[in-house]
């Protein structure tokens, strides 16, 4: 330390290889390194060219911020915060070191000299010191987590541990070999590298200088031969989304995760649906390599919350293990021939294992909250619905009771087998206007299938009936022309009654010159503003909470009577996950609510699923299994007395399971108009 | 084993019953906002014959007596990988019963060429009537068993499983033979794959008018002169609701075992 004061900072430096000889040995060694973990790169690149196309390239601007936000700042991967903060220390921590190997490379092999100066001493000493002990933590967080807290979520393999011991005797090691060159070159910047100041202390306390350079000698070779072991193995593990991950996150689709199942060209198409691997895309044969194992998916699935099969992070995972043993490049000279009779899948995927069984892929939601949830942007529920689309269109083998939904999509235009009730039933009694009776309403209130039908639903359509009426909104229904847009055929997968269908609605709707619709449920407005335009219906759609705060905000309509109860609202996931609108809902609630809002742990876009999308309102759930009552505990855990929502499927689902569950609580499921009207005094009606 | 299947298109029987009109002239129902549907028996007929192609070799005809738009009925059938179909175009201002519907649909099968089993839903959704396998087996001069839920083929013949009001009985019928094919858990329809949708538009149906069959509509008609509809009308649902009227519980009592007395003689 006295000699720092004498010596210059410009001049700091330190030696390098000052005790290693034949470090040539090196560069020698490097060189099948990198062809081993090359060819295990080109290995998996080939088979993702296997894929069909997919356009992800467009957008850079949005696509760069994405990575800046999810690989540079790891903001997705933060959200769970163990495992966030762990995976930034060590992704940042991995980083630094790495670079600080490169700038000894440039000065040492490049005779560059850059290590010398305040670049040295605050870069390659301190910092990257302090980044390494972070590193070094987040392994030791890592091992806490897979060996102690074990979360249920995470896959135990060998490959795991082994990669965790590697890291840590990498760090390890290297800290050790910074020490002992500092003890034994008797280095005069060494207190700028704290850890390795310590290590030279307590190591030159036990042994002498010339013990210490030959155990930094050995140690030295085995540092790089554990570094050349894992740069060459890591292709062929879970460590590849080092290089898929930001790849992934930078191909990920930027567009509403409502609007991404993919079209088929029905005239073209080999096959509907997928159930060979060649036949997803490339970005899907991408996700596959992505998976970090991290569980997250399943563990917000909603399915798999009340214990049934479906597991997304296991669907990728076994779609990964058929990828993997697949020779999917011999596959690309064939291209696309004469559609066969029927189709063999060269690859098949469907009932290979329990998790890409017909049952378990048909007892996914579409919720989507896989998707939300991915760090990494694996799209794992469009896969499930490509899936589906096999099971339904080229084998007809799927549910009885979405089978049922299905034939009465076809012959009724509606999905609800056995209903008595007409689609203007509702409105028996009140006076407004059908579209044959009104030239060019101001919107076109969308009734949908579930707010007509459904007997229960037709007080929430009644109601917002009546808050139109009472804003003097110039509206009209469509009434018996009015038929299902198509989303339970398309979630289900039957895309080309999903196609059938939209195509009616679209043609009806320009047939009335109709430009705004309106609808209180989230599921045909996802159709309309993210699925009616690729088929060429472009009408302005607007969710009815989004329309009353729109109404109010004009002082169109006016509430003079507060709710005096506690409210908590459950987010639809076409509504809040699918279409991103979380805040309007909230903020009527708030003006008609003296109470401030309960909030349940899962909501907005992290909201859990009712159990109704995806088809799944059709069917008998086993009583054990209903993810309607697990949504139900969840609000029951708050103290509220009303469960507000803003989705006819919502309304039957959460409140089947909050009577089932209620005891003797007092606690009410209603629809968000149903709120409100209440919130328009008696007088003023 | 050469399997007929008779198909009857109906107007949905699913329609809320708001929707539901009738003509009291016409003695017809009117379709409205109604879609026209194969009626249900006649698709577990189908499903119980594709069920038996798939146990045993066969070859499955559908047909169908109707308007020009029956032959969606007959599409669905070629879709669910019936071999041929065959319609037979009546004029849709003839109303018709169950035995002009079996002439017709005999004469049909004459010309198409033999059978060994010919198999017709148990009754329409409709009418209901349930009259038209028995009559036409009594054109056609062949056996009839009727209500049969499982069918396999035995040797020269079949053993046929048929409910009764006890339980079911099981049947050894040589062919060939008319049967009428009642639902069970077994029979319930299978739906079509896309793909066959697709492929079944592209495929021929043969389509006859009454006169391919060397009938004409007199001879028909007077086929069936012997059931007439005489009238046809909407039941009316009437509720009344009455509070018992009294100055206590006891003369409430006595009031109200009186009106039930008096509704259950009058009954």
């Amino acid at each position: 330390m006295t000699l720092l004061a004498a010596l210059n900072a410009a001049d700091a430096t330190r030696e390098v290889m000052w005790n290693i000889s034949h470090s040539w040995l090196m560069y020698v060694l490097l060189v099948p390194t990198m062809l081993i973990a090359g060819y295990g790169v080109y290995r998996q690149v080939q088979k993702w060219r296997s894929g069909q196309p997919a356009a992800r390239f467009d957008r850079p601007a949005e696509r760069i911020k994405r990575v800046v936000k999810n690989v540079l700042l790891q903001q997705a991967t933060l959200r769970d915060r163990f495992a966030g903060v762990y995976h930034f220390l060590l992704f940042w921590g991995m980083i630094t070191l790495t670079m600080a190997t490169i700038v000894v490379m440039i000065h040492h092999d490049f005779h560059i000299d850059i290590m010398r100066g305040r670049f040295y001493l605050y870069f390659q000493s301190l910092f990257v010191d302090v980044l390494g002990v972070l590193a070094m933590i987040g392994v030791a967080m890592l091992a806490v987590r897979r060996w102690l807290l074990r979360p249920k979520k995470l896959v135990y393999t060998d490959e795991s541990t082994w990669l965790l011991i590697l890291l840590f005797v990498i760090l390890g090691t290297g800290f050790l070999l910074e020490g002992w060159r500092i003890a034994a070159t008797n280095d005069p910047w060494g207190d700028w590298s704290p850890v390795g100041i310590v290590v030279s202390k307590t190591s030159l306390a036990v042994a002498g200088v010339e013990t210490l350079k030959s155990v930094h000698f050995l140690t030295w070779w085995f540092h790089l031969a554990l570094v050349f072991g894992l740069i060459a193995w890591a292709p062929y593990t879970k460590l590849l989304h080092v290089l898929t991950a930001p790849l992934n996150i930078y191909t990920a689709n930027l567009d509403h995760p409502g609007g991404t199942l993919k079209q088929i060209d029905f005239e073209a198409a080999q096959s509907f649906g997928i159930n060979s691997l060649e036949q997803f895309t490339w970005k899907d044969l991408l996700d596959l390599d992505a998976c970090t194992e991290c569980g997250r998916c399943t563990s917000v699935c909603p399915a798999n919350t009340v214990g049934k099969q479906l597991s997304p992070r296991d669907i990728i995972l076994d779609l990964q293990g058929l990828l993997d043993r697949s020779d999917l490049a011999s596959l690309k000279a064939q291209g696309h021939g004469e559609r066969p009779d029927e189709y063999e899948p060269a690859f098949p995927i469907i009932g290979t294992t329990d998790n890409l069984a017909t049952e378990a892929l048909f007892e996914c939601t579409t919720c989507a909250a896989c998707v939300e949830i991915c760090p990494v942007s694996i799209e794992q529920m469009p896969k499930i619905v490509d899936l589906r689309r096999f099971q339904v269109m080229e084998q007809a083998e799927f549910p009885q009771q979405m089978q049922d939904a299905v034939s009465s999509l076809e012959e009724r235009g509606h999905p609800f087998k056995g209903t008595q009730l007409s689609r203007v039933d509702w409105a028996a009694g009140m006076d407004f206007p059908t579209i044959e009776d009104i030239e060019s309403p101001e919107v076109l209130l969308w009734v949908g299938c579930g707010g007509a039908l459904v007997d229960r639903n037709q007080r929430s359509t009644r109601a917002l009936a009546n808050l139109l009426k009472k804003a003097n909104v110039k509206f009209a229904i469509l009434g018996r022309e009015e038929t299902c847009t198509g989303d339970p055929a398309r979630r289900i997968g039957n895309e080309f009654l999903f196609e059938t269908l939209a195509t009616q609605n679209i043609e009806t709707l320009k047939t009335h010159n109709i430009k705004h619709v309106l609808t209180s449920c989230p599921h045909c407005f996802n159709t309309f503003r993210n699925e009616y335009p690729k088929l060429g219906g472009e009408f302005e759609v607007m969710h009815h909470t989004t329309y009353l705060a729109k109404l109010i905000g004009e002082g169109r309509l006016k509430l003079d009577a507060q709710a005096a109860q506690k409210i908590v609202f459950h987010d639809p996931c076409y509504l809040g996950r699918h279409n991103g609108i979380t805040d309007a809902p909230r903020k009527l609630l708030q003006q008609v609510s003296s109470q401030p809002l309960a909030e349940m742990e899962m909501h907005g876009r992290q909201s859990f699923c009712c159990g109704g999308g995806g088809g799944m309102s059709f069917v008998d759930e086993p009583a054990d299994q209903r993810v309607n009552q697990e949504r139900a505990r969840q609000a029951l855990a708050t103290d509220a007395e009303t469960v507000a929502v803003g989705c006819p499927f919502c309304t039957t689902m959460m409140e089947d399971g909050i009577n089932t569950l209620k005891g003797d609580r007092k606690i009410n499921v209603q629809d968000i108009a149903e709120v409100m009207w209440e919130a328009i005094s008696s007088e003023a009606r | 084993m050469k399997i007929l299947v008779c198909l009857k298109q109906i107007l949905d029987p699913e329609i809320p019953p708001r929707d539901f009109t009738i003509n009291r002239e016409t003695h017809q129902a009117i379709q409205g906002s109604a879609n026209l549907v194969t009626n249900i028996f006649c698709e577990n007929a189908l499903e119980t014959a594709l069920q038996l192609r798939e146990r045993s070799p066969g070859e499955i005809t559908a047909l169908t007596f109707g308007p020009a738009s029956a032959e969606d009925s007959l599409r669905k059938a070629l879709a669910l990988k019936a071999d041929q179909a065959c319609l037979v175009e009546d004029d849709p201002a003839t109303s018709h019963n169950s035995a002009t519907t079996a002439l017709v649909l005999a004469a049909a099968i004459r010309k198409l060429g033999e059978f060994d089993l010919i198999m017709v839903g148990r009754e329409a959704g409709d009418w209901g009537a349930g009259q038209t396998g028995g009559l036409l087996a009594e054109q056609l001069g062949l056996p009839y068993v009727a209500f049969v839920d499982h069918i396999e083929s035995a040797g020269d013949g079949v053993t046929l499983r048929r409910q009764t009001e006890l339980g079911w009985e099981k049947v050894e019928a040589h062919l060939p033979l008319v049967v009428s094919i009642t639902n069970s858990e077994e029979n319930v329809p299978r739906i079509p794959k896309t793909r066959d949708i697709m492929m079944s538009a592209r495929k021929s149906v043969t389509s006859w008018k009454l006169s391919d069959l060397g009938l004409t509509d007199d001879e028909v008609k007077s086929n069936g002169e012997a059931l007439e509809v005489v009238d046809l009308y909407l039941p009316e649902k009437k509720s009344d609701c009455d509070f018992i009227e009294g100055d206590s519980i006891d003369e409430k009592i006595d009031e109200f075992a009186k009106r039930l007395a008096s509704i259950v003689q009058s009954a």
